[in-house]
């Protein structure tokens, strides 16, 4: 059977399509959860130097 | 021909009603971090 040919996508205007493979009612949170656990990380580690503490 | 279903099971409308929120959420979250960031840049400028 021939390859099938899926069209490169074009973004920001394609950006909606995503939401075509993730569901946000389930994957919202997690998605949510992931950036809040970064932003800790990431403040953690500032914070970690005297420089910007207090 | 039956439109074909999603992955996630939303339809393209659903798709694009929810995207347009996320797009307004997220822009707040960028803009509000901006401007944390330009005010520790103010309170102590690391580069």
């Amino acid at each position: 059977m021939a390859e099938q040919q899926i069209p490169k996508p074009k973004n920001p205007e394609d950006d909606w399509k995503v939401w075509l493979v993730l569901n946000p009612a389930t994957w919202l949170m997690p998605i949510l959860l992931a950036v809040l656990v970064i932003a800790l990380g990431v403040h953690t580690m500032v914070f970690s130097n005297p420089a910007f503490s207090w | 021909m039956a439109e074909q279903a999603s992955l996630s099971g939303l339809t393209p409308d659903q798709a694009k009603e929810f995207h347009e929120q996320f797009k307004i959420t997220y822009t707040t979250f960028a803009g509000l971090a901006a401007v944390a960031h330009l005010l520790v840049l103010v309170w102590k400028p690391w580069f």
